[in-house]
């Protein structure tokens, strides 16, 4: 008698188990995946000062992975600020390896800008795909990325950069780097000594969007001089209630961690912000206006 | 009307006037600024600094010579020790303070800390210790660190591709220097049109910052022995000649030095990182520490402090020698392009600015230099007052 109690309660257990679970799920698929998926499009996530090896890295790690398998980007944009603290072996295990492993896993390449606390001769660590460059470039499907090291915009740099933006000839021209040009975050806010030497290169040759990073929250600006700029550097650390909203603000999160999936069809670039939980903080989309 | 300008020009006030313009516009109209500021950088700092340096070193060059104020290498001595060990311990704390932290891309920013203004630790001197050994002692530390961070940013000017063999045009210059002298000639155009152009496109084209493209002209043009802590009248006759470089360059310098503050002292006041705080506790605790502590080794080793100079003036001394300001921002410059890093450096070079209130602090405390007559004074008043 006592065992059929037990048991009975057993199966109570397991059915309510199953529930938790299937709702749970059911919640998560409910979620707004805002970004339209199409088959043949250029799927990316970008992040931005992740490196801690601190459990809310670990767990944007997880979340990008739960989000990749409904959304499943081949590439991640890193803005910079990769790796906190010693830069040892070890270091890149703890605050790189094991947060992203099953993005890694799956074959997920991640492309590195160099942030403040980055060390130098990390463009050599190849995860990180940038080919023993500090500033290096590439292009996916019809778009050319540009990663570039604000650290030290020396005048090569800028040349360099001047020199492969005018020969890009893929119609999306995105930028990434660590400082932003623009931002309303209270503790670093926009880099206008890098925006002069930069902005006018932009605005040249045709820049669509352009991600960074350093302050530690996300926030997305209104379209300067035809340029989306976003900020996106809660990956790892954040500094919350950092953001002061001004009239350059499209919008902005700075209550938890954050990351973002974007998505290139044509000439639209979706692009949708998730939090550390799992909830859409952001979504929109940039259209490219055809180039005269 | 001319007293105030002697006093402004003396004291270089213009710098911090221009600076204090700067400021206030980059944190008001920021995108306006820096379109000006790096408009004006290369114009200011490659090639209107070059005269300031020219006239800094002139001034140093007279006062070595017979009955200038450094002359005899004999007083110098001390004064040299202690200005490498200052350097040295500046870097140091520097480094170390970057080393505490993870941001190992601003170890190369050393060179910025090896920086004394010449000019406010000339204020200084003259402000605590009027004439007298202290001041030249002074003097003489501020001038041998500067000659060290120049050497050291030599051949970091950023942006220039290097070709060695355009030094040899700089070797050309000081042969051609050597010849205009060896004829006599009085006048200082020859040697900038000539010797001077041609230097400034071998340190150019060598890839040396050419802010020091005339420092190998200046031995050569005429001088006259000076005081660099009282000018008197008959020098300053001697320096009115038209021919000679101080008298022609006085105002543009003057010019040149405001641009200079007002190019480069445009810092954000949220712009302070890392490198602020290393470049501040290097000028105002390494190098203080350091020096002193080298004095102390060198005095056991068996050299002597001069001998109007005590112990308390030393600890003082040492203070005044923490602000980097002019020289720090220049050497900022030489090894960072314009982003953070040099926003962070240059704020901790102006910010060092602040040895000058802990060097008068000092001094007042340790009752040194003008505030030994305060003292004095006061005691000699307790005594007199009646029980």
């Amino acid at each position: 008698m006592a065992a059929t109690t037990d048991q009975g309660a057993h199966v109570k257990r397991v059915v309510l188990a199953g529930l938790i679970i299937a709702m749970s799920s059911a919640a998560f698929w409910a979620q707004d995946l805002s970004v339209p998926n199409r088959a043949d499009s250029l799927k990316f996530a970008a992040i931005g000062d992740n490196g801690t090896g601190e459990q809310p890295e670990y767990d944007i790690g997880r979340q990008m992975d739960v989000w990749h398998r409904r959304f499943p980007f081949d590439m991640v944009i890193m803005l910079g600020d990769n790796i906190y603290g010693n830069q040892r072996p070890a270091d890149f295990v703890q605050k790189f390896e094991k947060p992203f492993k099953p993005l890694l896993d799956a074959g997920v390449k991640f492309y590195a800008s160099l942030g403040n606390h980055d060390n130098r001769a990390n463009d050599a660590y190849l995860p990180f795909n940038m080919g023993g460059q500090r500033y290096y470039t590439f292009a996916r499907n019809n778009a050319r990325f540009f990663a570039l090291d604000t650290n030290f915009l020396d005048p090569a740099q800028l040349n360099w950069t001047e020199h492969a933006l005018k020969e890009t000839t893929e119609p999306w021209k995105i930028a990434y780097f660590h400082h932003p040009l623009y931002s309303d975050g209270g503790r670093h806010g926009s880099e206008v000594d890098l925006r002069v030497r930069l902005e006018p290169l932009f605005t040249k040759y045709g820049v669509n969007v352009v991600y960074s990073g350093h302050d530690h929250i996300y926030e997305r600006l209104k379209p300067q001089k035809g340029i989306t700029y976003f900020v996106s550097g809660a990956g790892g650390e954040l500094r919350q209630g950092d953001l002061r909203r001004s009239s350059l603000t499209a919008a902005g999160f700075d209550q938890d961690r954050s990351f973002m999936l974007n998505e290139i069809a044509g000439d639209d670039l979706f692009f949708q912000v998730v939090s550390r939980t799992g909830q859409t903080v952001d979504a929109g989309v940039v259209h490219r206006e055809a180039e005269p | 009307m001319r007293r105030a300008w002697t006093c402004t020009a003396d004291h270089y006030l213009v710098l911090p006037l221009g600076a204090a313009i700067a400021i206030v516009w980059a944190n008001t109209y920021s995108a306006s600024y820096f379109h000006v500021a790096q408009a004006c950088a290369f114009a200011v700092n490659g090639v209107g600094m070059a005269f300031v340096l020219a006239y800094l070193m002139q001034e140093v060059i007279e006062a070595a010579l017979p009955g200038g104020s450094l002359y005899s290498w004999r007083r110098t001595a001390v004064p040299i020790v202690a200005a490498l060990g200052g350097t040295i311990g500046a870097i140091g704390a520097y480094l170390a303070c970057i080393g505490a932290g993870d941001e190992d891309i601003l170890v190369q920013g050393w060179p910025v800390v090896c920086a004394v203004d010449v000019v406010v630790s000339l204020a200084v001197a003259r402000a605590i210790f009027r004439r007298g050994a202290a001041a030249h002692f002074l003097l003489v530390v501020a001038i041998v660190s500067d000659i060290v961070g120049l050497a050291v940013i030599s051949n970091r000017a950023l942006g220039l591709r290097g070709h060695p063999a355009a030094a040899l045009l700089i070797v050309i210059a000081i042969g051609l220097a050597a010849l205009l002298r060896r004829a006599d000639r009085r006048s200082v155009w020859p040697y900038l049109l000539g010797p001077g152009v041609m230097s400034w496109f071998g340190c150019f084209w060598a890839g040396v910052h050419p802010a020091l493209a005339l420092m190998p002209v200046v031995p050569f043009l005429p001088h006259s022995a000076r005081d660099l802590t009282n000018a008197t009248n008959a020098q300053r006759v001697r320096h009115d000649q038209a021919s000679h470089f101080e008298s022609l360059f006085e105002w543009p310098v003057q010019v040149v030095v405001a641009l200079f503050g007002f190019t480069n002292g445009g810092v954000l006041i949220r712009g302070f990182g890392t490198g602020t705080w290393a470049v501040l506790i290097a000028s105002l605790a390494g190098r203080p520490l350091a020096m002193v502590t080298v004095i102390a080794a060198a005095i056991i080793a068996g050299l002597e402090l001069p001998r109007a100079i005590t112990w308390k003036d030393v600890v003082v001394i040492a203070l005044a020698t923490s602000p980097g300001l002019t020289f720090g921002v220049l050497f900022a410059t030489a090894v960072f392009p314009d982003g953070p890093l040099l926003m962070e450096t240059k704020m901790g070079a102006i910010a060092s600015v602040a040895g000058v209130a802990v060097a008068l602090a000092a001094a007042r405390l340790l009752r040194v230099g003008r505030f030994v007559e305060v003292g004095d004074q006061s005691e000699r008043a307790l005594r007199r007052r009646p029980v």
